[in-house]
């Protein structure tokens, strides 16, 4: 990747936070780190991979993203806004009374938004469906899901991996934001997961594992070497929850609360409010 | 019940290209042929309710129609939160059928008894649930299942109650005329019509005349079909395979509360407890005052105080 792709990516990472955490401390909204942690990998899909047209967002032929952790959809809704589909003016409705921009992924006629999640395991099991549709209507679309850590705790999601494994789903690419929090404490102290590339392996996946905010190493992991042919493709990004904001950066609190002075006077530092 | 199902099923599969079954690993002497002839729509995803139905979304979400076929117990119970956001939330055209509903697997206990599906399926908005109670009914339902777009529950135990010599016409939501009476109207979903027929038979003898009406729908229910049947009635009578509490005679009870002088709503089904014991359906249903004599005994005195 060339150094001005990067620049052109980073600007586009940099106006996702901006808009993110207008909207998180408009609504004083929480999740701002969930949101912050897969603002790279929103980039990249949407920039370099995902096959979409905000002219036409019921395509049929249309690549299928699905926000697993919808609770991070703050990040996507500026994503789609940036991409045009829908005014950026909207975002300013996030969590408001009576707002479709829900602070969970909610397919309620906002274009682009494929899938109601954010209930953990849910989206993935979802995207499972539409690979397994598109393998029978002979479509040539691929499905790219999203999922957090902590999902990786549900037995549907292992449903889902047992089952594109047995389907050798080779169109469905799963990205694990694994940033190593949940809800209530680290993974590892939580209920450990690793070695989690190997769980995948041992499912009959191709496994990947990257630097989930490395341009250089996103794009690699979606070269069409690197993917298998013949399996499910999981990538799993190691990331840091709240990236791009010091402040907030690997804390858990920031899964609840919204940023106040401290957070906000860094936001403004760094040109992000 | 099982072979109408199936013979309809494989019928509407062989006819309409946007269908897909999937089975979480139930149908051994049920899905054989259709996997055969259905080698690509018929999909086993094994153990897995709760990704099962996700999966169903995720294939509605993609123009297929999706029967989801699995115990009642757990294609309901078991992944009722998918059913919740992914189904019926998305209004998807996903038709869960669960089978040996009520105490079907009556030797199997208590795990596999499903006598709370329709409470809970009930409370999902937009979801359309079928009980039919013949083979006809079971036809008519997988029609309009395939037909509705949008969620659909259908449900049915190991009891079935013979087709009439006439087929009735059916309509969603709406009683089905099986038995004429003039004393009192049973209104019945399920399999489970079969034992009515017994009841009303031996109230027949003790010169007491009750109409029979089956319920193959338990939502939506047709609230003016519903008042016109039981217009003059002091009493209806409900008799389901599930229990008292949030099935038809839940959801008779709910209409009949909101009018005034409405008639009383005496509910007969399993009561408010579990079931700890095992025995033949029957013995199950008896057990649970279930038997055409139990209920012809108190049908009686409930008549006999002139409520």
């Amino acid at each position: 990747m060339t150094k001005k792709d990067i620049i052109s990516l980073e600007k586009v990472a940099k106006e996702i936070r901006a808009l993110t955490i207008s909207m998180i401390v408009k609504a004083h909204a929480s999740h701002i780190a969930s949101s912050y942690s897969i603002v790279e990998m929103i980039v990249y899909l949407y920039e370099k991979v995902l096959q979409i047209n905000p002219k036409n967002p019921l395509d049929p032929n249309r690549d299928r993203f699905i926000l697993s952790k919808g609770w991070g959809i703050s990040s996507v809704y500026a994503m789609l806004a940036i991409k045009g589909f829908f005014p950026k003016k909207l975002l300013e409705e996030y969590c408001t009374d009576g707002s479709k921009f829900i602070g969970g992924s909610t397919r309620n006629g906002i274009s682009g938004i494929e899938a109601t999640t954010t209930s953990m395991g849910h989206g993935f099991p979802v995207g499972v469906g539409m690979a397994l549709a598109g393998k029978l209507q002979k479509k040539e679309y691929k499905v790219y899901v999203i999922i957090s850590d902590g999902e990786c705790d549900e037995g549907s999601t292992w449903e889902a991996i047992l089952i594109a494994g047995h389907h050798k789903l080779n169109n469905l690419v799963v990205l694990v934001d694994y940033n190593k929090w949940q809800s209530f404490g680290r993974i590892k102290d939580v209920l450990n997961l690793d070695p989690l590339a190997d769980k995948f392996k041992a499912f009959n996946w191709h496994v990947q594992e990257i630097n989930g905010h490395n341009y250089n190493e996103l794009e690699k992991a979606f070269l069409a070497k690197s993917l298998a042919k013949n399996k499910p493709n999981v990538i799993i990004a190691h990331t840091i929850k709240g990236k791009g904001l010091s402040s907030i950066e690997d804390k858990n609190e920031w899964h609840y609360q919204t940023p106040r002075e401290n957070e906000i006077a860094e936001a403004k530092e760094k040109g992000l409010l | 019940m099982k072979t109408t199902f199936i013979n309809k099923l494989t019928e509407l599969m062989q006819k309409n290209k946007d269908i897909v079954t999937i089975t979480a690993d139930m149908g051994f002497s049920v899905f054989e042929n259709l996997q055969q002839v259905q080698p690509k729509r018929f999909i086993n995803t094994g153990v897995t309710e709760q990704a099962s139905v996700s999966i169903a979304a995720g294939m509605a979400l993609s123009g297929y129609k999706v029967f989801f076929y699995a115990q009642a117990a757990f294609a309901t119970m078991r992944c009722f939160e998918q059913l919740h956001l992914d189904v019926a939330y998305n209004n998807l055209n996903v038709k869960i059928i669960g089978v040996n509903a009520g105490v079907s697997l009556n030797q199997l206990g208590v795990s596999h008894f499903s006598v709370e599906d329709v409470a809970i399926m009930r409370t999902l908005p937009g979801v359309t649930i079928f009980t039919p109670s013949t083979p006809y009914e079971m036809q008519w339902t997988l029609d309009e299942a395939y037909r509705i777009d949008g969620p659909v529950y259908l449900r049915y135990s190991k009891l079935q109650a013979p087709d009439q010599p006439k087929s009735p016409s059916l309509s969603l939501g709406k009683p089905s005329l099986v038995k004429k009476g003039s004393d009192a109207i049973l209104l019945v979903s399920g399999g489970i019509l079969q034992i009515a027929q017994e009841t009303v038979a031996l109230l027949e003898k003790k010169d007491i005349a009750i109409a029979i009406y089956s319920m193959p729908t338990v939502k939506p229910i047709d609230k003016k079909s519903l008042l016109t049947i039981s217009k003059n009635c002091k009493i209806i009578f409900t008799l389901e395979e599930h229990s008292v509490i949030g099935g038809l005679g839940s959801a008779l009870a709910e209409i009949f509360a909101e009018i005034p002088n409405g008639p009383l709503v005496k509910r007969f089904g399993i009561p408010d407890t579990f079931i700890g014991v095992t025995g033949s359906a029957r013995y199950l249903l008896a057990y649970n005052g279930i038997s055409p004599e139990k209920l012809a005994a108190e049908i009686k005195k409930i008549l006999a105080k002139k409520v």
